[in-house]
């Protein structure tokens, strides 16, 4: 048995497809990102090595750091908007929903199975100046209904508005089976003893989703870093770069602005920065638990 | 349970803003697609009127024929469900493998090879576009169908391989352990004996697989110049440039790309917000 077991033959046929298909995919990749944010390659034609010069000038850079702030504000518009609403309604939905919880289930998370490219689309056209929803409604309220939604000062809150519109069905479920999966027996209890339902969520539900909360918030957190394509149908960044952020910068840099070179560099330190987000947001939850 | 809990669980004023919070959270949800298709029927003229919806003289359903014979509508499709589908099994047969050899077999660097691929999940897809384009650029790889296949499946393969070894972890090793004494190989059991008691975590793998894949851009864009194997999200962007003052049609186009994936949805509703959870919550 332990023969078979270790059969290096049969464990090489089996991993080999999947080792090969990493390397070739995202780790070849990356050491070559690594390898090009050292040049000052163009995109075509020759380049030289500049050793760390391309770093050195992305910590002075204004628009990383633009980047940098709008993926927190990003994460705090998630943290502090999305999830309260979405983990409240899951709540919601649990306790009060009866037949018709499966269908708000539903409704809530339809957006998400739709694909960036028309959510972009549409909310382009939700901002739209001349027969925009959003100036309609505005309108309907007794407003003048010429607001710019994309303009200068405005264009961030409004990709905000569309991020949190997008992903809040998927956090919802999220915390919907979270709560699923609480025993109801608790709730009975906590009724019997005379419990209101405010008190029950602050007090059973809320507690009980700890774990599901955080592993959420650690999502979140990382999609915000890695927000790109809604960004980059919507506003590619703009106007200027207020909207920018750095997995759409670095491929602006590469493709529009043609210093390929200087893109790897923002790739390499985007990278690093989401895989140290995402050890230290596990450490910290780790180290609470184990209080 | 006594009277007065009863009795101010079923406090009707109560109800009723529970009820209004629910739909109205709803309405936000869905009311941006019900515009859409509101729209989509319409004819340009009509959108630049005031008010929420139009009700449009004529419907025009005209709107969706322009959008599917020139927004190459069934290349497109045939593109994303080919690409999709042979995404999702080669994701399966590759977790299963790699997932039976890094928790079954005995070898020293099972768990590394287990952690490296899982350390998958961290890397951003983003972080890829500018040095794999210049790789498939050097291979001649650029439009081919391997440009997009093989990435989707490698950005897949760490959430497939974590569902799938996290599942087998918990099948007892008895049956196997019978059938090899009775002299089955290791891809028998494989395919005989596991991957049928997997099937719950492969569902998920799927749907998960599929529903990352199919609606993803960047690296479509990134890798494909010409229309050859693009995917459905593609007959919105050449819409906007054909049709750029038709609105209408515009709309028309992006209803109808939306509709696959919504009816896919409607269709397996349970199915798919299970297997998100699951995947979402072991992920």
């Amino acid at each position: 048995m332990e023969k078979t077991y270790s059969n290096k033959a049969i464990i090489v046929s089996l991993v080999l497809p999947g080792i090969i298909t990493f390397i070739f995919a995202i780790l070849a990749p990356i050491i070559l990102s690594g390898y090009y944010s050292t040049t000052d390659f163009s995109g075509l034609g020759d380049f030289t090595f500049i050793g760390f010069d391309n770093f050195t000038e992305l910590f002075k850079d204004k628009t990383f750091w633009t980047a940098l702030t709008n993926s927190l504000l990003l994460a705090v518009g998630f943290i502090v908007i999305q999830h309260p609403l979405a983990i409240m309604m899951a709540a919601l939905l649990d306790r009060k929903g009866k037949r018709a919880e499966g269908f708000f289930r539903a409704v809530y998370f339809l957006p998400n199975v739709i694909s960036v490219v028309i959510i972009a689309y549409l909310w382009k056209f939700i901002f739209n100046a001349n027969f925009g929803l959003l100036n309609n409604i505005v309108e309907m309220f007794g407003g003048k209904g010429n607001i710019n939604w994309l303009g200068t000062g405005n264009a961030i809150w409004s990709v905000l508005i569309v991020l949190i519109w997008h992903g809040f069905g998927w956090g919802m479920l999220i915390y919907y089976t979270g709560i699923k999966n609480i025993d109801p027996v608790l709730y009975e209890a906590a009724a019997i003893d005379g419990c209101n339902n405010k008190s029950m969520f602050l007090r059973i539900t809320l507690p009980l989703m700890k774990p599901v909360i955080q592993v959420n918030v650690t999502l979140a957190i990382i999609a915000a870093l890695k927000q790109m394509e809604t960004v980059y149908l919507l506003t590619n960044g703009g106007p200027g770069n207020e909207t920018q952020f750095m997995a759409n910068y670095l491929y602006k840099q590469a493709f529009s602005s043609f210093r390929y070179g200087y893109g790897n560099a923002i790739s390499v330190v985007f990278v690093a920065i989401c895989i140290i987000a995402t050890q230290v947001l596990n450490v910290i939850f780790r180290e609470r638990e184990e209080r | 349970m006594n009277d007065r809990v009863m009795k101010r669980s079923s406090f009707p004023i109560g109800k009723i803003i529970i009820w209004i919070l629910l739909i109205a959270v709803a309405v936000i949800q869905i009311f941006p697609l019900v515009w859409l298709l509101d729209f989509s029927v319409a004819s340009s003229n009509e959108m630049f009127t005031n008010g929420l919806l139009i009700i449009p003289k004529v419907i025009h359903f005209d709107n969706y024929v322009k959008a599917f014979v020139d927004g190459n509508f069934l290349l497109y499709l045939k593109n994303s469900l080919l690409i999709n589908v042979l995404a999702v099994v080669l994701v399966l047969i590759i977790s299963i493998m790699t997932a039976f050899a890094t928790t079954r077999m005995h070898w020293k660097l099972s768990g590394t090879v287990r952690i490296i691929i899982l350390l998958g999940m961290m890397i951003p897809i983003h972080a890829t576009l500018l040095p794999n384009y210049v790789i498939y650029d050097k291979l001649k790889m650029t439009d081919t169908i391997w440009a997009i296949l093989i990435p989707y499946i490698a950005f897949s393969l760490p959430q497939g391989l974590f569902l799938t070894s996290s599942f087998m972890a918990s099948i007892p090793k008895e049956i196997e352990e019978a059938a090899i004494m009775d002299g089955c190989g290791i891809y028998r059991i494989i395919i005989v004996i596991i991957t049928p008691m997997l099937r719950t975590s492969l569902v998920t793998v799927s749907i998960m697989t599929f529903l990352n894949n199919w609606n993803e851009f960047m690296m479509a864009s990134t890798y494909l110049n010409t229309d050859k194997w693009r995917t459905l999200p593609f007959s919105v962007l050449k819409f906007t440039g054909l049709y750029s003052s038709n609105y209408a049609v515009q709309f028309a186009v992006m209803a109808l790309t939306a509709a696959p994936m919504v009816i896919i949805y409607i269709l397996l509703s349970k199915h798919i917000t299970k297997g998100v959870a699951m995947g979402a919550v072991k992920g």
